[in-house]
């Protein structure tokens, strides 16, 4: 994995830096152990929201044992050296508070949410769980049963099924092709020796930040933190290389036929870029304006508001650190329909591109809509932690609208040209269908 | 729910309901009444306005008292269609603009049903929530409904039909429903039975807005970086023109016949993790026990350390999940339980223990520190759901529709504070009894026999 920043760090109070950005109340911070710290001061309700994020996630776990950063995250909230499971669940919701852990596929967390007043005992909870967490054996096996339930059910709903039947052919042997959360011939193989593996590796001080927002001060936060988790030893923490993806050389097609169903669920796609991509902003506006909305965008014109052939149809570009993909999507019960005008629209956009009009409409989208999204205390924590897990820079909440605004309309058709692939997908399609039904030539079915 | 942006189980699940509004608290009440201001309008409508200027947004929101509780029997799920048409076409926008216009100014908004209300909103900076207003009253006032532009979308909400019906969960929570309530209208599903969707006409959509759509018959909630008299002055501009007709609502509190015997639903579909729901006929809102029922269901499915969870997933091993608690009905309604059992074998020693639980409950008090709990987390909780625009809006007009003010959102904790574990032991006792209760199961077509 490609960390943005030196994997050790020197203890020198050298390194600590205060910074702030203008205009905000947030600030950024590094203790000498290489912790970061960010914060985000509004005062307005008596709340705070927490999340200590590792810099590695499901990506990392073990090629046979996916699900282990997963198990790994919950059960740092279900248990220490001192105190059970119980007690520690028993004590969050006395106090009507949130505390839990979890993994995506690029990092790993624990979460807090709270009132002011009770603070000062989350982070002890806090600090405890990714010091001493305990992976309690009966914890363990009851994680590993919530887990099992968890992925069985991903088949009882056809939109999870054919996203995890999609993401299986889009990223194969890639990590990102592994359930994060585990599958039913994972789960039962970890171990407890590998998450404490997991834990000493990448659960380290110089590969993890704290992003707070809410009624906090940032002096006496970075204080608290300091008091601590001042004292967590650093280590090198290996680097995940993977190969890029392969891109498809013609539309490759997994039909799985359900008699009983009403409606086809289909999703398609083919690899994208990475999070950091410096094409990633004109890729999203670009995708916004091909399907990013399930009726003003041109997928949405033409399959839902014209067409009446669904209620949601949609693409975008995901975001991950390693690579992304493109993705579309549509639940109907007229798929030979709805498909043939998905693969004509994309196949626009890349011909032709977007209009200026469309990008005038992405752009007041974008820049209008942002400050929505960190508009609550949730909303600014998650922001926080998306800019400092990709590196867009302290000034990046200021300065977004002006970059949105800075794209042109040639970046975004050259976006097009360049991270489309018309006739280069891999497909999925479940429902009461059949291959003759979907009406596709020069495609290659696979099973 | 016009676009899917919030996921299906909230756009039309009655149940969302119960959900949000089980949570709600209050720290300081002289908080949030010195943040709230209140007008009516000369043509009925009534105006809620929250003031919060730490960001330079604003959510505007229109809530119609109509819903799936209105419809009639044949004509399920009108109100939620009626919704989606509302987007078409008005004298301010034509198809296909109402988003282009909203997209330009940077803001996001969207539309859904529920049991008791419709409701509209549009999130802006709050430099621009006038324009919010211009869209809502061309909605209110100014809707038509061409032929033309119906079958689109007609299909577009059979789609959103076939959605739940793919749905083994989605097909549990309707039917168990149907078999807990056998008259009341709660029983129905927002978006409609299969049936009645593939029947609608566009001159029943135009008589559903005709006799429900007006002022007098909608609560407009603006939260935000807004002044109260600005937003006065805005609606009065905008919505003043129009004239406010009170609908009368029919009362469905007394239809439901009594339960008099246990009553069990099963469901065998290709699933390879079970479901169980259990259901007890309780009293709504409108009945002083109710409070007592909100702190009966935190203690005994209100999360982790809630008596169920910890007998069933932590002590017997034998589900992965549960939950549990009372609804928010006007009408008498039901306390569920949810399980997720490990196994479908394991069922009946399930519904054992369950009811040994809840036997346990209404003949034990609960102890001083589960009481306290409860109250903590209504305290945390209420400052939790203000962190939103959408979050206080939702709470503020929903308490109003459902209980008459705002003000049940400061009501509610105080209420809370008075229950006693005596209380709870007797609602427990009076209620959540065998001959009172609905099973529902959801378990493999293929492994059942």
């Amino acid at each position: 994995m490609n960390l943005p920043r030196p994997s050790v760090v020197t203890l020198t109070s050298a390194l600590c830096l205060l910074t702030s950005a203008f205009g905000l109340p947030l600030y950024r911070h590094s203790l000498p152990n290489g912790l970061i710290i960010l914060t985000y001061e509004e005062h307005r309700l008596p709340t705070a929201t927490v999340s200590l994020v590792c810099r590695s996630g499901a990506a990392c776990d073990p090629k046979d044992k996916s699900g282990t950063a997963a198990m790994m995250s919950d059960l740092l909230t279900r248990g220490t050296a001192t105190m059970s499971g119980d007690s520690i669940k028993s004590l969050v919701e006395f106090l009507g508070a949130l505390f839990s852990g979890g993994a995506g596929d690029d990092n790993c967390a624990i979460d807090v949410r709270v009132l002011t007043k009770d603070l000062g005992t989350a982070l002890d909870l806090m600090a405890d769980a990714v010091l001493h967490p305990a992976f309690n054996a009966k914890e363990m096996e009851l994680a590993r049963s919530r887990m099992t339930t968890d992925a069985r059910g991903l088949f009882d709903d056809p939109g999870s099924e054919v996203s995890y039947e999609f993401t299986k052919l889009l990223y194969g042997d890639h990590p990102y092709g592994r359930l994060s959360g585990g599958d039913t011939l994972s789960l039962p193989l970890i171990k407890r020796e590998d998450l404490v593996a997991f834990h000493n590796t990448h659960f380290r001080p110089n590969n993890c930040f704290v992003v707070a927002a809410g009624d906090i001060s940032h002096k006496e936060f970075v204080t608290e933190i300091e008091r601590r988790l001042g004292t967590w030893t650093p280590e090198p923490v290996p680097a995940l290389t993977v190969a890029p993806l392969t891109m498809p050389d013609r539309i490759r097609v997994k039909v799985i036929t359900r008699s009983d169903m009403n409606q086809t669920y289909v999703e398609f796609g083919h690899p994208g870029i990475r999070a950091g991509d410096e094409d990633m902003l004109a890729t999203r506006l670009m995708s916004y304006v091909l399907g990013g909305g399930a009726m003003s965008s041109r997928l949405g014109t033409s399959v839902r508001e014209k067409g009446g052939l669904a209620y949601d149809v949609r693409c975008w570009f995901n975001r991950n650190r390693l690579q992304g993909g493109f993705h579309a999507t549509v639940q109907t019960a007229g798929p030979k329909e709805a498909i043939g005008l998905m693969l004509r629209d994309i196949k626009l956009m890349y011909d032709s591109g977007a209009t200026r009009k469309e990008l005038e409409k992405a752009h007041n989208y974008f820049t209008g809509s942002f400050p929505l999204t960190y508009a609550s205390t949730g909303g600014k924590l998650s922001q926080v932690r998306t800019m400092e897990l990709y590196g867009y820079g302290l000034d990046w909440l200021e300065e977004f609208p002006d970059k949105v605004r800075a794209v042109s309309l040639d970046e975004v058709n050259r976006a097009a040209r360049d991270h489309l692939r018309p006739g280069k997908y891999w497909m999925v399609v479940l429902g009461p269908v059949t291959r003759e039904e979907l009406g596709l030539t020069d495609v290659e079915w696979i099973n | 729910m016009r676009t899917s942006s919030f996921g299906i189980a909230r756009s039309v699940l009655r149940w969302s309901l119960l959900a949000t509004l089980a949570v709600f608290a209050v720290a300081s009440a002289s908080d949030i009444e010195s943040k709230v201001f209140e007008y009516d309008l000369a043509n009925g409508l009534h105006i809620i306005v929250y003031v919060d200027s730490s960001a330079p947004v604003a959510t505007t929101s229109v809530w119609y008292k109509v819903g799936s509780y209105d419809e009639p029997l044949g004509s399920t799920g009108l109100s939620h269609m009626l919704e989606h048409m509302t987007f078409k076409h008005t004298s301010f926008y034509k198809p296909g603009q109402l988003d282009v216009i909203i997209d330009s100014a940077g803001g996001n908004n969207n539309g859904f049903t529920s049991t008791y209300f419709t409701a509209y909103y549009e999130d802006f900076a709050s430099d621009r929530y006038e324009l919010a207003m211009k869209i809502e009253a061309a909605r209110m006032g100014t809707c038509v409904f061409p032929d033309s532009e119906f079958e689109s979308e007609h299909q577009v909400v059979s789609e959103e039909r076939r959605l739940r019906e793919n749905y083994p969960a989605g097909e549990l929570w309707e039917l168990f429903g149907t078999t807990a309530q056998l008259v009341n209208p709660e029983r129905n599903p927002t978006i409609g039975w299969s049936d009645d969707v593939r029947h609608f006409t566009v001159a029943a959509v135009r008589d559903w807005y005709k006799r429900h759509y007006n002022p007098a018959n909608a609560v407009l909630v603006v939260c935000g970086d807004v002044h109260p008299d600005d937003v006065k002055a805005k609606a009065d501009k905008h919505f003043g023109r129009f004239k406010g007709t009170p609908v009368a609502r029919r009362d469905f509190y007394s239809v439901e016949p009594k339960q008099n015997g246990e009553r069990r639903l099963t469901i065998r579909k290709r699933v390879r993790v079970p479901s169980l729901l259990i259901g007890y006929q309780v009293p709504g809102i409108r009945d002083s026990s109710w409070y007592a029922g909100e702190v009966a269901g935190a203690i005994i499915g209100g999360g982790e350390t809630s008596r169920l969870h910890k007998k069933l997933v932590k002590e017997l091993g034998l589900a992965t999940s549960v939950w549990g608690g009372a609804g928010v009905s006007r009408d008498p309604s039901l306390f569920q339980v949810g399980v997720t059992p490990k196994a479908e074998s394991l069922i009946p020693r399930i519904e054992q223990v369950v009811q040994t639980e809840l036997d346990r409950a209404g003949t034990e008090l609960a102890t001083e520190r589960e009481m306290q709990q409860v109250r903590n987390e209504v305290l945390a909780g209420q400052a939790f759901r203000r962190d939103n625009m959408f979050g206080i809006t939702y709470w503020l007009a929903s308490s109003h529709i459902l209980f008459g003010t705002w003000r049940q959102v400061t009501e509610y904790s105080e209420r809370i504070n008075r229950v006693t574990a005596e209380q709870v032991r007797d609602y427990c006792a009076a209620w959540l009894k065998p001959d009172n209760r609905t099973t529902g199961i959801l378990v493999s077509a293929k492994e059942a026999k």
